[in-house]
């Protein structure tokens, strides 16, 4: 039925407004600055959908732009996506083939039109092992890079070839390298985060109901302060919609017990855990909330489930 | 809610036979699990150092009685590395009420982080049906930055260079320094936070929490198990 709907004339304008609204409202409370997603689900899709594998990776795609515009609507200024692993080389040569032609195609269509990366001011990086890419792969992935370089808004990491793993030993070389030139650099943990590619993660989201964090962003999820969510859905199936209710839940949870995943047992330790973090939390930010918006999160959180129900009847009729 | 009646229909009451019959209804087993608790404040029920040596001795009680060999427990701030001789005769003495004093399992304690192993039979040799290993925060980052000390040192003297630094030799060191990867990480927290665990560790790692529950206890464990028994593992494929 979702899908009929969205071939009614002006769908497109009813969703970006809700979008616009949703991201406005969501803004009156804590925003996770930095949200990864992990896009799993899409052959499992295109199988039980009768498709093509290649077919299932371009909704997932789709699914990924729509996503991306709801997240960057709502003030989160970097986003990163498991676009491929280094493991993804395994899989039949077919497939990979596949994969790295529609990287080829998307990523020149950003280029052509840009439309994603400059309504939003949205620079695109991409991360990871970049070297095991075909040659032309890698020329375009530059090309991309290049020409979005001066958006400033928000950020977004592609990871592709990523693994967390491979990432690590990369942090690791740096850091070695890095002693080598400069004496007098000191190995630390803020040292290991300042050659970290991305600002420390807030949200990271899993979807098709896997609970493992298959070598994405280990390093940086493992932070007390980094909230992990698995959601159920195949990642085709993952809509704006949803992402919504996660952002929510995010703020509420941030906002009412201090932790994206929602309440946490205090140990005694744990303000000198708060201190040891190597992420500082500027304590100013939850100033911020806490005097305001005791009642406005509830209001907000009130209003915006009024707004689902109020945007989705114009387009049940 | 759902989680009291489970508790109800579950309890073991320290009976080996529903535990093991719980098991056998399973496909498949993991090889090592881990467990990250929470030190509780002393004055709340089952708080404290004692609290968590209880704890541990439960889960591994039923471990054995799965037939997991290998016990990985993670606490932040790393106190039950200090009451290791505690921790052994508590375990010993709940095995006993499993398993009576004619059978009771062998099993080792290990800290790798001092590289100290405590056995409950020393007389029996190493060979032992549980490990136990017990880490804290300084199991993870702060292990990798050592790691990279000593890499950087081997560097400057040039007995390493850097393009020989690979996945492989780092997880070589890092199963040394720490052990294996966990196979199943159960989170006996009301939400999931994974506190700093060692991040190299928990690449495929299977993640298990009930939301709402604050304390270790059976039904989680076996919800657990029977997640991990139906998940599918394909490595990219």
């Amino acid at each position: 039925m979702f899908e009929q709907l969205s071939t009614f004339p002006g769908y497109d304008q009813v969703l970006t407004g809700a979008k616009k609204l949703f991201g406005r409202i969501i803004q009156t409370g804590p925003v996770p600055k930095h949200v990864a997603i992990i896009m799993d689900g899409n052959r499992r899709y295109a199988r039980s959908h009768k498709m093509e594998i290649r077919e299932g990776h371009n909704i997932g795609f789709e699914t990924m732009a729509s996503v991306l515009e709801l997240l960057f609507e709502a003030g989160v200024e970097c986003a990163t996506v498991y676009a491929f692993s280094i493991e993804n080389f395994k899989r039949l040569a077919y497939e990979v083939e596949a994969l790295m032609d529609m990287a080829r195609l998307r990523l020149c269509q950003i280029r052509q039109h840009g439309e994603l990366c400059e309504k939003y001011g949205v620079r695109l990086r991409v991360v990871g092992n970049r070297k095991l890419l075909p040659v032309d792969v890698q020329q375009i992935v530059q090309e991309t890079e290049d020409m979005t370089k001066n958006n400033t808004r928000a950020v977004l990491y592609m990871c592709f070839p990523y693994t967390a793993r491979d990432d690590m030993t990369q942090l690791i070389r740096n850091v070695v390298a890095e002693s080598l030139i400069n004496p007098e650099f000191e190995i630390s943990e803020s040292a290991f985060n300042h050659f970290l590619y991305t600002p420390p993660l807030d949200l990271l989201i899993r979807t098709s109901g896997t609970y493992r964090l298959s070598d994405f962003l280990l390093w940086q999820s493992v932070l007390p302060k980094c909230s992990v969510v698995f959601s159920d859905r195949l990642w085709p199936e993952f809509s704006p919609l949803h992402m919504a209710k996660i952002l929510l839940n995010w703020s509420f949870n941030t906002y009412w017990y201090g932790h994206g995943n929602g309440f946490v047992v205090l140990a005694p330790g744990d303000s000198a855990r708060a201190q040891k973090s190597p992420v500082p939390v500027p304590d100013s930010a939850e100033d911020d909330y806490s005097d305001s918006s005791s009642d406005a999160a509830v209001d907000a959180a009130v209003e915006e489930e009024d707004t689902f129900t109020s945007d989705e009847d114009p387009i049940s009729k | 809610m759902r989680l009291k009646v489970l508790n109800l229909t579950y309890h073991p009451s320290r009976s080996p036979q529903i535990i093991r019959d719980d098991v056998t209804k399973l496909d498949k087993l993991p090889r090592r699990v881990a467990a990250i608790l929470d030190l509780r404040d002393d004055d709340d029920e089952n708080g404290g150092v004692d609290g968590l040596i209880s704890d541990i001795s439960e889960l591994a009680a039923w471990l054995v009685l799965a037939g997991v060999p290998h016990l990985t427990i993670y606490e932040h701030d790393g106190v039950v590395k200090l009451h290791i001789s505690e921790l052994v005769r508590y375990v010993s003495k709940n095995l006993r009420l499993y398993f009576g004093t004619d059978s009771i399992p062998t099993f080792a304690v290990r800290v790798p982080h001092t590289n100290a192993t405590a056995y409950s039979h020393p007389a029996l040799g190493t060979n032992v049906d549980l490990t136990i290993s017990v880490l804290s925060r300084v199991d993870g980052k702060p292990t990798i930055l050592e790691l990279t000390k000593t890499m950087s040192e081997l560097a400057a003297n040039k007995e390493l260079s850097i393009k020989d630094i690979s996945v492989e030799l780092v997880d070589e060191e890092l199963v040394e320094l720490v052990g294996p990867e966990p196979d199943l990480l159960i989170c006996f927290g009301p939400s999931l936070d994974l506190q700093n665990f060692p991040p190299w560790h928990i690449r495929l790692t299977e993640i298990y929490w009930e939301p709402g529950n604050t304390d270790v206890n059976y039904a989680v464990f076996i919800a657990a198990l029977q997640q991990y028994s139906q998940c599918e593992m394909k490595v990219g494929k």
